[in-house]
């Protein structure tokens, strides 16, 4: 909860600045159209309303019904993919050239995706206005390359593709569309790069592997249907988006089998609570500081998600005892009993029989530094992470003040080197700052 | 053709009887006259010889179709199959005629990856030919176009192109129901009907999908002259949602197995329960066969059979594990469990279908259980389940008094307490699924009993008088 509302507040700036940006976008265009308008007409329009009605019905509908990833950006995959054969279209049925330039393209997007917007608004669910901005800059990417860029002799990939094979123009229709959509994530790394404070590289890397089968899926519908217009006409729109609409479906599942997944985690990281083990928000402080020292230390999505259920369980080992550790603070335990009580835990979580890694990460949790150090032992940094983390949270308490802030940091300094991480612990000072600040 | 994948493969075990021999035999033979009448009727194109261009034709389908049935036909998680090889062979149809299509089909199954029996390989050679070839049939007789490049319109397209292959499909999927439903009932016995019928409900809805990917294939293929490259473009969604139905599949195991797994972690706490919740869980499986939940009912019941005692955990040790005889308020804070189970599992999104039977899950039909005080019908279905399997379990596992109750004396004990306690109806659904399945009670060791001692079985159906009793006494004034 805690997190929620500290990212809508923190996140509102850059908000602000996507939607500035994607209605400059929408505006420029509508500015372009107009302008051209007033010069004569080289082609008619009347016959392309058809199609540009059904793109646009299309793109909202895409939009109303977006698939929302837990901690990842919330994506459209029809509205997307539409936009894309919209941006990339070379011809109706009826023999009609579709030689329309990119603005229009732009134009109809962002009132389509607008109005698709218009039930969040009413529902009141969250709108992320930087997902919508650069989807809006990856559609007009890709609208420019293949309606403007002059490729040879002045000429666009639209003017030139008449005297092409058409499998080398489905090839370049598919490699304008990667670009586009590799430019998107790019974009999206960015912001999410600046909100969870982690480095650009690795939050790129994170983005684009997670995206990589959607953006396959949407850059060859987008082809698909460009390229099935010729001979079907507009029914084209609706029946070549048929397979992605299989792709959504299983994305939407997936997502949010994956979310449930996560709330058992959560819901069990409770147990111990409700068993009297341990300080009620325990588990889920420790959690949330770990993710963020993960993510400022630049680990990888995959990992930040086990050091996550890692953290979450770190003190399920606590249930094998029959008398609870007053207050449950395992830093004040006898380091043997630490240590059987880490293993136990590790133990039960190896028997789901899928959560190896995080059993590793539990094993050693509570491991010094010193055997890196003096032995060259191999401790995993997500249990570095958990030990600062949990000391911190054990000394510090539920709800600490200034003098308990500094008294558990001195406490950990004492320790540092020998007992703890010193890059860990620096990153635990950095992501205390930023929570103040 | 795929769905011979598990079925056609997992059953003839040993050397095939005669009967089995012959059938593939027969199908074989079917095959090939098929091919042959093919061959005479509708040759591949009027000069009776392959033009380059077929012949790449041909090509091109029969590794996709190799490639396809390589990658297939692990269940991806929630009763969808995912088959590539069909919309291959379907496109084959409209793309090659009836022969080519045969020849398609043979090909697919003829080079496969995985160890296959040699029979079973025949068979299914010789299968998906048939079908193959029958599917092209059906498409010509239907007025499906030979030439699909000549342009028409949508009208067109539809009527000679998608109308037939719709047909074609259909009549695939028939063929291939059928010719496996004959091996089937020679190897296993299954009634021929009931194969059809079960085939035609699980994958029928996937063959219409086939049909409309097939269509754009073909529509993609010619009159949009995109030609071989078509297959990347229209098969690389259906490999993405085939991925994440993989990964769906994988993450919905492994939620079920982390819960299960914490859970018995936990259960350590009351040494009683060690295995409980997971025998429950299977009893209520069993008891769902017998009373026909539906498959959601049938998970949510799983789940509740799982977490039904979790509430436990908030309950002092020392409560749990006192063999003294317990106090008006120590039998109070036992029967809080049910409550506060529900407490700890309400955050999770799936279980919200689970909750009502975590909670009621210790009410009688009399009204005098916990805590609700509900009587009959009010009780929710599932929770009366739950607390047929709770009693169930209780009597045939080992108490520091006696020895586990057998089955038979376990069922007698649950009748007696029909209709003050359990439900009726759910009894007999117990006995019926225990007709089927082997109960063995369960013997606690030796070790662990002495640890236990005499501590208090709140799941023993004499407890529940017990606290009915106490609870009855408590509203009398």
């Amino acid at each position: 909860m805690r997190t929620r509302v500290r990212n809508r507040v923190r996140a509102a700036p850059l908000e602000m600045v996507s939607g500035v940006f994607a209605l400059i976008l929408a505006l420029g265009a509508v500015a372009v159209i107009r302008w051209r308008l007033q010069e004569p007409q080289t082609f008619p329009v009347r016959p392309l309303l058809p199609m540009i009605w059904v793109f646009f019905v299309v793109i909202v509908v895409g939009e109303v019904f977006r698939v929302r990833q837990p901690d990842s950006r919330h994506t459209a995959p029809l509205a997307t993919a539409a936009a894309l054969a919209f941006a990339m279209t070379v011809a109706c049925p009826n023999g009609t050239p579709a030689i329309y330039r990119a603005p229009l393209v732009v134009a109809v997007t962002s009132v389509a995706m607008l109005v698709g917007l218009a039930p969040s608004l009413v529902r009141r669910r969250p709108i992320r206005l930087t997902d919508l901005a650069s989807s809006l800059f990856g559609i007009t990417v890709a609208a420019v390359l293949f309606r403007e860029v002059p490729v040879s002799h002045g000429r666009s990939v639209l003017d030139l593709q008449g005297s092409w094979p058409v499998d080398l123009l489905a090839l370049v229709m598919v490699l304008i569309s990667e670009f586009a959509l590799t430019i998107e994530v790019l974009l999206l790394a960015t912001v999410r790069a600046a909100r969870s404070h982690a480095p650009f590289s690795r939050t790129f890397q994170d983005e684009y592997m997670a995206a990589f089968g959607l953006t396959a899926a949407l850059s060859t519908t987008g082809a698909l249907v460009a390229l099935g217009e010729r001979p079907l006409g507009v029914s084209a729109i609706p029946l070549f988006l048929f397979p992605l609409g299989l792709t959504q479906f299983a994305v939407r599942r997936r997502s949010a089998i994956r979310r449930t997944y996560r709330q058992t985690i959560r819901a069990l990281s409770r147990l111990t609570e409700f068993g009297g083990y341990t300080e009620p928000g325990h588990a889920s402080r420790v959690a949330e500081l770990s993710l963020a020292m993960g993510r400022h230390l630049g680990m990888s999505e995959r990992d930040v998600l086990d050091l996550e259920y890692a953290a979450l369980l770190h003190d399920i080992g606590q249930v094998s005892l029959t008398v609870p550790i007053p207050g449950g603070a395992t830093v004040l335990a006898a380091p043997a009993d630490q240590r059987r009580i880490a293993h136990d835990g590790a133990e039960i979580v190896r028997q789901t029989g899928v959560l190896d890694k995080v059993a590793v990460i539990l094993e050693a949790q509570t491991t010094s530094y010193r055997q890196v150090r003096e032995l060259g032992e191999d401790l995993p940094l997500a249990s570095r992470i958990i030990k600062v983390c949990n000391a911190y949270d054990d000394m510090a308490g539920s709800h600490p003040n200034a003098a308990r802030r500094s008294a558990a940091m001195e406490r950990i300094n004492l320790g540092l080197g020998y007992e703890y991480d010193p890059r860990v612990v620096d990153a635990l000072v950095r992501v205390l700052e930023r929570g103040k600040g | 053709m795929n769905d011979t994948g598990p079925k056609g493969r997992s059953q003839a075990v040993g050397v095939p009887s005669i009967a089995v021999s012959a059938y593939i035999a027969a199908v074989l033979l079917l095959a090939v006259g098929l091919a042959v009448l093919a061959w005479r009727t509708y040759p591949l194109n009027s000069s009776g010889s392959l033009s380059n261009n077929d012949s790449v034709t041909l090509v091109v389908l029969a590794v996709l179709g190799v490639l396809g049935s390589a990658s297939q036909e692990r269940n991806v998680g929630g009763h969808i199959t995912f088959s590539f090889a069909s919309i291959i062979l379907l496109a084959a149809v409209a793309l090659t005629g009836p022969l080519g299509a045969a020849a398609v089909g043979a090909m697919t199954c003829l080079v496969v990856f995985d160890k296959q029996r040699v029979e079973v390989r025949v068979f299914n050679i010789g299968m998906a030919s048939a079908i193959g070839a029958a599917g092209g049939f059906v498409y010509l007789i239907a007025g499906g176009a030979t030439e699909v490049s000549a342009v028409g319109g949508l009208g067109y397209l539809m009527l000679h192109v998608g109308l037939p292959l719709l047909l074609a499909d259909v009549s695939i999927c028939l063929f291939n129901a059928v010719i496996l439903s004959g091996i089937v009932r020679l190897t296993k016995g299954t009634p021929m009907r009931r194969f059809i019928l079960g085939m035609l409900e699980t994958s029928g809805p996937a063959y219409i999908g086939y049909g409309l990917i097939g269509f754009l294939f073909v529509i993609l293929w010619v009159p949009a002259g995109v030609g071989p490259a078509s297959a990347v473009l229209i098969l690389a969604p259906l490999f993405v949602a085939r991925w994440a139905f993989v990964q769906y599949g994988d993450e919905q195991r492994a939620r079920e197995r982390t819960l299960s797994a914490l859970v018995a972690a936990v259960e350590t706490k009351d040494l009683y329960t060690r295995g409980h919740s997971e025998r429950v869980a299977s009893l209520c499986d069993l008891m769902a066969g017998s009373l026909t939940l539906s498959h959601q009912e049938t998970e949510a019941l799983r789940f509740a059979g799982i977490l039904h005692d979790i509430g436990k955990l908030a309950i002092p040790t020392r409560v749990l594990r006192k063999a003294d005889r317990l106090s008006d308020t120590d039998l109070d804070r036992i029967a809080t469990h049910a409550a506060r189970g529900v407490e700890m599992v309400r955050d999770i999104e799936f279980l919200a279908d689970s909750t009502e039977a975590i909670l009621h899950h210790h009410e009688r039909m009399d009204g005098l259980g916990y805590p609700g005080g509900l009587r009959g019908e009010q009780t929710p279905l599932l929770a009366r389940i739950i607390a047929v399997a709770d009693a169930f379990d209780s009597l045939t596992t080992s108490r520091f008094h006696r020895e586990p109750h057998t089955v038979q004396e376990a069922l007698a004990e649950l009748h007696k307490r029909a209709g003050t306690q359990l439900d009726p109806s759910i009894v007999a659904a117990l006995e019926r699924g225990l007709v089927r399945h082997d109960w063995e009670p369960t013997r606690l060791e030796p070790a662990l009993m002495v640890t236990a001692g005499r501590a208090f079985d709140h799941d023993d159906p004499a407890a529940s008088d017990l606290i009915a009793g106490h609870a009855g006494t408590e509203q009398a004034p």
